[in-house]
C-alpha cells in the first residue's frame, strides 16, 4: 500500500550531486538522492560514511559545499560566499524547516520548558497559529505516543524513551510534510528502544514520509519502503528491503549486515 | 573579648551598611549594562570593536582594583577638558568615582561570565529550536537567552558577592561605608579585635542575606533541574 | 610631552624608574609568599573539610567561610593593627613605653595568606573530590602505605585537578598585594602614589602600574598554563 502511493506521490526532496566537506575531509561526494512523498526510506551505513551529516544537510542544519538542494518542490536558494555556500533567504529556509521536522539523536527536549511547552513552543511562536488549536493537537500527539502523563514535567524527570517520545511529539504537532530521524534510539537504554520504534512503525503504516538514519537493522528491513546505503560519502547500494536484504546487493553492502547478524 | 564592646562597635558601624549596600547595588546594575554592551561587542562583525571590547575586558580583570579607583579618583582632576567640563562637580565626588570604577570592574567580570553562560547552552537545544524554523531574534529570546540566565546565575551570584566585599576598598578615598568606619574606629580605639569581628559579623550577614536572595531567584528558575524518574 | 613621560619612567635622576622596578620585586615576593603561605593553609584547610569528624569539618567550614566572606582589606587591617597593638602591649610590659609596629611586608603576607588560603581550600577539596575512588583504593589493595599512597597517587591528580583554580587564585593574590598599600608597605601602588604626587601626573603612573600587573599577571599565566599541560599530559591524547 504505501509502495502504490509512493510510486505516485510527488517528489519531496532531492539532492543533486550533493558535497560536503569539514576542512579537508571530504565527507558527501556526490549525493544524487530523491524520497518521494509518502515513503519511509531508511540510510543505513557504518560510522563515518556521512549518513547523519547527509540527513542534516536536508534541513541545512549542515551547510553543504557544493552541488543543489530541493525540499517540497522549491530549491533551496544558496549563495556562494568566501567561505563557501550560505543560506541566500533565510526566511525561506526557516519556512520549509516547520514543513521538514526533525527528530535528534539526543532528543534535545529544551531544558527549560515542560514537555507541553516543548510541544507547543514552535507552533506557536514560528507558524503562528491560535494557542487553543495548538493545545489540543500537542495533547492528541502526547496522548498519541503514550506521555500524556508527563505532560507537565520537565525533560529531566523522563526517562530516554520518553524524551524522545516526546521529541516525536513535538515535530508532529508541526504537522510536517516529511520527517527527518537522525538515529532516534542510538542513544537509548536498550530496554527503551521498543517504545520509541513502535511510534515509529506506527508512523511509517499511516503512510507519513520519513527519512531515518538508524543502526536498527531489523527495523528497517521490516518498516522501510526503500533502503539506501551510504559508504564512505557515496551511495553504495539502493533498493527495496527486499533486495537488498535478500543477497546479491553491493558486497559492502553484505560486509556491513553481515556484522550485524552475527550479533 | 568584651562583647559588650563588639556589640556597641556593630551598632556604630551599621550606618555604613546602606552606603555599602548602595555602592554595590548601583554598580552592580550599571555594571551588568555595560557587560551586555561590551560582550555584544566583543563577539561582533565590527573588528576594531571587537578588539577594543577585549582589551576593555582583559585590563579591568587583569590589573587590581584600588588602581582602578585611584586611577579614576586621582587621574581624572587632572584632564583638563574634564575638569571644564560639567560632569566634573559629580566626577570630583569620592562616591561617583567609586560607582565608576566599581561598575567598570565588575562590567568586565560580568562580560566574561555573559560569554561563558552562552557557550554552556547546549548545541543539541540549539539546533532543534533551528530545525523547528526558530532563528534571530526569536530563537535567542525564547531558547538561547532563558538558558543561558539559568547557566550563568550561579556564578553572577558569586559575583554580586566579590562586588560587595569590593565597596570596602571604597574607604581608601574617604566613603564611610562599613570598612571606612572600622577603620577610624581601629584609628581612636585600637581595640581592634573586637572591630574586626563586629565588622566581619556585618559583611558575613549582608553576604548570607545576598547569598539567599540569589538562591530564591535561582530555584524559581530551575524547577526544570530537579531530576526524578517517570 | 613624550619625552618628558620617558625621564619620569626612566632610571636618570628624575626618573621613577629604579623605584617602580624595586616596588615590582616588593609586589612579586609578597605574592609569592602570600601564595605559598595560602597553599600550606590549603592543604590544611582540605584536610580538615574531608576528614570523618564533624568537629573538624566545622573548624574547615568555619575558616572558609570566614575568610572568603569578609573584605581582604578588613583582614588586612586585623593583622596590621591587630599585630601592632599585641606587640605593643608586650614590649610596654617589658618595660619598653611607646609604640612599636610590625613590619607591614610580613603582616601584609599573613593577611594575604590567611585569605588565600580559605580559597586554596576549597580549590584543592574540589580537585581531591574529582579523583576517581578506584585509583586510591588499587593502590591499597596493592598494599601501598598511606604516606606513599598520599606523596605518589593523591597529591599529584588533585593538583592537577586543582590547579585551574589555583591559577585564578594566583592572580587574585597578585591583585590583593596592592591592598598593602594601606598599611605602608612600598610595593607597586604606593609607589604610583608616592610618584604621582611628587610629580602631580596620577594618570601617567597609576596606567604605567596598571600595565606592569597586567605584564607580570599575562606572564605568569602563561607560565602556568604550561605548568597545567605538563601535568596534564599523562591524559592527552
Amino acid at each position: 500500500m504505501t509502495n502504490d502511493r509512493a510510486a505516485q506521490g510527488k517528489t519531496v526532496i532531492a539532492t543533486e550531486d550533493l558535497h560536503k566537506r569539514f576542512g579537508s575531509v571530504e565527507v558527501l561526494r556526490g549525493i544524487d538522492f530523491q524520497a518521494r512523498d509518502g515513503e519511509v526510506v531508511s540510510i543505513l551505513g557504518a560510522s563515518g560514511s556521512g549518513k547523519s551529516t547527509f540527513l542534516r544537510c536536508l534541513n541545512l542544519l549542515e551547510m553543504p559545499s557544493a552541488g543543489r538542494l530541493h525540499l517540497l518542490g522549491e530549491e533551496v536558494r544558496l549563495r556562494t560566499g568566501g567561505d563557501g555556500p550560505s543560506v541566500a533567504d533565510r526566511k525561506q529556509v526557516d519556512r520549509l524547516r516547520t514543513e521538514v521536522a526533525m527528530v535528534f539523536q539526543n532528543f534535545c527536549l529544551w531544558s527549560h520548558m515542560t514537555v507541553l511547552e516543548n510541544l507547543m513552543e514552535a507552533p506557536l511562536h514560528v507558524q503562528r497559529r491560535s494557542r487553543a488549536e495548538v493545545r489540543d493537537e500537542a495533547e492528541a500527539m502526547l496522548e498519541r505516543v503514550g506521555v500524556t502523563a508527563r505532560a507537565a514535567a520537565y525533560p529531566a524527570q523522563l526517562s530516554g524513551g520518553q524524551q524522545q517520545r516526546a521529541a516525536i511529539a513535538r515535530a508532529l504537532v508541526m504537522k510536517p510534510q516529511v520527517l527527518l530521524f537522525d538515529e532516534p534510539t542510538s542513544a537509548l537504554d536498550p530496554e527503551l528502544v521498543g517504545e520509541v520504534l513502535k511510534v515509529m512503525r506506527d508512523l511509517a503504516a499511516e503512510g507519513r514520509t520519513m527519512l531515518i538514519v538508524t543502526h536498527e537493522m531489523a527495523f528497517a528491513r521490516d518498516v522501510s519502503s526503500r533502503i539506501v546505503f551510504l559508504d564512505q560519502g557515496r551511495i553504495a547500494a539502493e533498493g527495496t528491503p527486499k533486495a537488498l536484504f535478500g543477497g546479491g546487493a553491493s558486497e559492502r553492502f553484505e560486509q556491513f549486515i553481515a556484522r550485524f547478524n552475527q550479533g | 573579648m568584651d562583647w559588650a564592646f563588639v556589640i556597641d562597635t556593630g551598632l556604630q558601624l551599621l550606618p555604613g551598611v546602606p552606603l555599602a549596600l548602595q555602592l554595590a547595588g548601583l554598580s552592580l546594575c550599571v555594571g551588568l549594562a555595560l557587560a551586555v554592551l561590551t560582550h555584544a561587542a566583543a563577539i561582533g562583525a565590527i573588528a576594531p570593536l571587537r578588539w577594543i571590547a577585549r582589551a576593555y575586558i582583559d585590563l579591568f580583570r587583569g590589573t587590581p582594583l584600588l588602581v582602578q579607583i585611584f586611577f579614576i579618583y586621582y587621574g581624572l582632576g587632572q584632564i583638563p577638558a574634564i575638569r571644564a567640563s560639567v560632569l566634573w562637580p559629580v566626577l570630583r565626588e569620592p562616591y561617583w568615582c567609586a560607582i565608576v570604577a566599581l561598575a567598570l570592574n565588575t562590567s568586565a567580570y560580568t562580560a566574561e561570565i555573559i560569554r561563558g553562560a552562552l557557550a554552556a547552552v547546549p548545541r543539541g537545544e540549539i539546533e532543534a529550536a533551528r530545525a523547528c524554523g526558530m532563528s534571530g531574534l526569536l530563537l535567542r529570546r525564547r531558547i538561547i537567552w532563558p538558558i543561558a540566565l539559568r547557566q550563568g546565575l550561579p556564578i553572577y551570584s558569586s559575583e554580586a558577592i566579590l562586588v560587595l566585599k569590593a565597596t570596602a576598598l571604597t574607604s581608601t578615598i574617604t566613603l564611610t561605608e562599613v570598612t571606612g568606619i572600622a577603620h577610624k574606629l581601629i584609628a581612636s580605639s585600637y581595640r581592634v579585635l573586637e572591630i574586626f569581628v563586629a565588622a566581619g559579623a556585618i559583611y558575613l550577614a549582608m553576604t548570607f542575606v545576598l547569598t539567599l536572595a540569589f538562591g530564591l531567584f535561582e530555584r524559581r528558575l530551575s524547577a526544570h533541574l530537579i531530576q526524578g524518574r517517570a | 610631552m613624550m619625552l618628558d613621560i620617558f625621564k619620569l619612567l626612566g632610571f636618570g635622576p628624575e626618573g621613577w624608574g629604579q623605584p617602580l622596578l624595586l616596588a615590582s620585586g616588593v609586589t612579586v615576593t609578597a605574592a609569592i609568599c602570600g601564595f605559598a603561605l595560602g597553599g600550606i593553609l590549603g592543604v590544611c584547610g582540605a584536610a580538615l573539610k574531608l576528614s570523618r569528624h564533624g568537629a573538624l569539618r566545622l573548624i574547615g567550614q568555619l575558616y572558609t567561610t570566614v575568610f572568603r566572606g569578609i573584605p581582604e582589606i578588613l583582614v588586612v587591617y586585623l593583622f596590621y593593627f591587630g599585630g601592632s597593638v599585641v606587640l605593643t602591649k608586650v614590649m610596654n610590659l617589658g618595660g619598653f613605653p611607646g609604640f612599636f609596629s610590625l613590619p607591614s611586608f610580613v603582616m601584609g603576607v599573613l593577611a594575604i595568606g590567611i585569605v588565600s588560603g580559605a580559597y586554596q581550600t576549597e580549590a584543592f577539596r574540589a580537585g581531591f573530590l574529582r579523583l576517581e575512588r578506584g585509583q586510591i583504593e588499587t593502590a591499597a589493595a596493592c598494599g601501598m602505605p598511606p604516606l606513599l599512597r598520599l606523596r605518589r597517587i593523591i597529591a599529584p591528580q588533585t593538583l592537577r585537578f586543582a590547579l585551574p583554580a589555583l591559577g585564578n587564585i594566583w592572580q587574585s593574590v597578585l591583585k590583593e598585594t596592592s591592598l598593602l598599600s594601606v598599611i605602608g608597605l612600598t610595593e607597586l601602588l604606593r609607589q604610583a602614589g608616592i610618584a604621582a604626587g611628587s610629580t602631580r601626573q596620577p594618570l601617567l603612573f597609576y596606567g604605567v602600574v596598571a600595565l606592569i600587573f597586567l605584564a607580570i599577571g599575562k606572564l605568569t599565566g602563561l607560565g602556568l598554563a604550561q605548568a597545567e599541560r605538563h601535568l596534564a599530559k599523562p591524559w592527552s591524547r
